[in-house]
């Protein structure tokens, strides 16, 4: 099955990447002198909001930092860098070090609806269906190391690692979605 | 009870002569010539803590189960007596209660949750032996909450490496049904129903609700209800029917009322006025309040209805222009080849009642919609299919609408970063100082 032809658009929703400053941080002069910050003194972090790109960082006294809420893998890594930056400035000795990709989320619809039973069975144990719990079904890849959710209306939500894992998930489980699509109520009219 | 002692002497006399003597029953090695006391009974001699025995003979038992297993076993025989299941899907429980129970994820658990394995034993072996009860009404029965119960369900499926077959409302209604009080016993008579005329026509509108995109993704036992109210207003639906509401029926009937149980009722009630409009001996208009009339007609004939509906619906679509020019129009000749039985799917499920379901006028494989539908990047085709068909699920009727896109960065992640825009995430000293005051002058007044 060759999905190249349909150009299924796998947008990436969320990258949540991980840093660290190799240095201890201060979090009351964070919260003191930058604006966009907000101090949870009751979590031990503070959270700081970038804007170009839309990153929310939180930011902990250890020095490990985690960024949620880019788009891209490379917009992760700017966002990350503009915080470290930051920090600097604000009198820190930072060195910007263990930068990763820590989780990508993205979604893709599907040109067609999916019989969720028949997936599930075609698929066990690789695939979960609970209905009554959750109204998709789950397939976990586990070499790697993706999760993806079907839903009988044609979404998927896929999760992974990188962004190239979550590519080739999306590439593994069309045909398997192919082949048990429910034709009456979404091609007919 | 005198009894001589070979091989000891007395240390006051050197005479042999020892003999055992119990006096105020303390046992003493007495010489018999001199009369003292050799030795004092074993309470000096014995090691501190008492006399060493093995730990083995001290702790010799009849070796007895566990009894917690037992009480969990006594549990899993009273749900299933509960819900007065077969004998062979009490002892299959059993049997798995006994192997989850020993495993290392279950050993060391609460003792809740381990109520809760037994609930799971049952319903696992409800489903396989296709009597399947909902996790709900397990969740019930141990007042926990059914996350919990499914949780625990999923953890126990793959700590006992098994597969079960996947629950489907289809199967679960008609033991729903049971529960249900409005036979000729409990009722008056103009009320009743009997048992099995409401769980076929209850089938039907669950069959009927699963095309038309009302049970997925939804919770069963609401879509139970409504099916179930539906069906029986529908099977004698005089005056005093159609007038009680779906409150006083549950009331009436005995069972805890579901809240989205009346939505599904009105959703229900529409799919069914779409189909009566199609029947062609009715000529007045089918509307939500006259539709129970017909609702027997309906499901007797509803996949010729169905076909029907998406043929009129399509022509109607094809008269405004809507339709893309791959003619994506509905394809009288594969529907007629379904005929009036459902498609039997080439996948054998363990519920076939759900490809039935599922697949009710007749599946086609035509190759050239899914080109038609290649276009994702829009929020259009994803509204336009929505108004397109004439059944499609609530997410898709009214689609949530995405903000608009954030223009791409193109970045790579290592451009240079200008001082000027971090300067702007950073207060400018006479910021923070401005800054700390208030803070100071806020927290004062509170303090």
């Amino acid at each position: 099955m060759d999905s190249s032809d349909e150009a299924l658009d796998i947008i990436v929703t969320n990258v949540v990447a991980t840093f660290r400053t190799r240095c201890h941080l201060n979090l009351r002069t964070i919260a003191l002198e930058g604006t966009n910050v907000i101090y949870k003194p009751e979590v031990g972090k503070v959270l700081m909001k970038l804007r170009k790109p839309k990153i929310t960082a939180s930011i902990w006294s250890s020095g490990k930092i985690i960024c949620t809420g880019a788009t891209s893998e490379d917009e992760a890594k700017l966002g990350a860098r503009r915080l470290a930056r930051c920090l600097q400035k604000l009198g820190f000795k930072v060195r910007f070090s263990a930068f990763k990709v820590v989780n990508v989320l993205a979604v893709c619809s599907m040109p067609f609806a999916i019989h969720l039973v028949n997936f599930t069975n075609n698929n066990r144990p690789i695939a979960s269906y609970e209905p009554e719990l959750h109204p998709a079904a789950t397939y976990r890849i586990k070499n790697l190391k993706a999760t993806i959710q079907v839903f009988s209306t044609g979404s998927i939500t896929v999760t992974g690692p990188n962004v190239q894992n979550v590519a080739t998930a999306v590439e593994q489980v069309y045909p398997l979605l192919f082949e048990c699509q429910k034709p009456l109520n979404k091609r007919k009219e | 009870m005198d009894m001589s002692r070979a091989g000891l002497s007395c240390p006051g006399c050197g005479s042999s002569n020892i003999v055992d003597d119990d006096l105020y029953s303390q046992a003493q090695l007495v010489c018999v010539d001199c009369g003292s006391v050799v030795s004092e009974g074993t309470l000096a001699n014995e090691p501190y803590g008492g006399i060493e025995v093995s730990y083995l003979r001290t702790t010799a038992v009849k070796k007895r189960l566990c009894a917690n297993l037992i009480k969990g076993l006594e549990r899993v025989k009273e749900l299933a007596r509960l819900l007065r299941v077969r004998g062979e899907i009490e002892d299959l429980a059993l049997t798995y209660f006994k192997q989850a129970y020993e495993h290392e994820n279950f050993i060391k658990v609460s003792l809740q949750r381990k109520e809760v394995l037994a609930g799971c034993c049952v319903l696992l072996s409800c489903r396989q032996q296709n009597w399947p009860v909902t996790l709900g009404t397990i969740g019930c029965l141990l007042s926990v909450d059914q996350m919990v119960v499914g949780a625990l369900y999923q953890e126990m499926l793959k700590v006992l490496n098994i597969t079960a077959p996947i629950f489907n409302v289809t199967d679960v209604i008609e033991s729903h049904c049971q529960e249900y009080k409005i036979s000729s016993l409990h009722v008056p008579e103009e009320m009743a129903e009997s048992s099995e005329d409401l769980t076929k026509r209850a089938v039907a509108l669950v069959e009927l609700a699963a095309d038309s995109w009302i049970v997925t993704g939804r919770q069963p036992l609401p879509i139970m209800m409504a099916a179930i109210y539906l069906a029986w207003q529908s099977l004698n639906p005089n005056k005093h029917r159609i007038k009680l509401s779906l409150d006083k029926f549950c009331q009436m009937a005995k069972v805890q009322r579901h809240r989205p149980a009346l939505t599904r009722v009105a959703e229900l009630k529409q799919v069914l006025c779409k189909l009566g409009k199609e029947i062609p001996w009715v000529s007045e208009r089918v509307t939500p309040e006259n539709v129970l009339l017909q609702v027997g007609d309906i499901l007797e004939y509803r996949y010729a209805l169905l076909r029907r509906a998406l043929r009129t619906h399509a022509d109607a679509l094809e008269a405004e222009g809507l339709n893309t020019p791959t003619g994506e129009t509905a394809n009288p000749e594969t529907s007629e080849r379904g005929g009036q039985s459902p498609d039997a799917s080439a996948v054998e499920a363990c519920a076939p009642s759900a490809e039935r379901a599922e697949h009710g006028g007749g599946g086609d494989a035509n190759p050239d919609s899914l080109s038609a539908q290649s276009d994702p990047q829009s929020q259009d085709p994803a509204a336009n299919w929505g108004k397109r068909m004439l059944f499609a699920p609530p997410c898709v009727l009214h689609a949530k609408r995405r903000r608009a896109e954030q223009p791409e960065l193109h970045v790579t992640g290592d451009e240079e970063i200008s001082d000027s825009e971090i300067e702007s995430y950073i207060r400018s000293p006479q910021e923070v100082r401005d800054f700390a005051l208030t803070q100071q002058k806020l927290s004062s007044p509170d303090a």
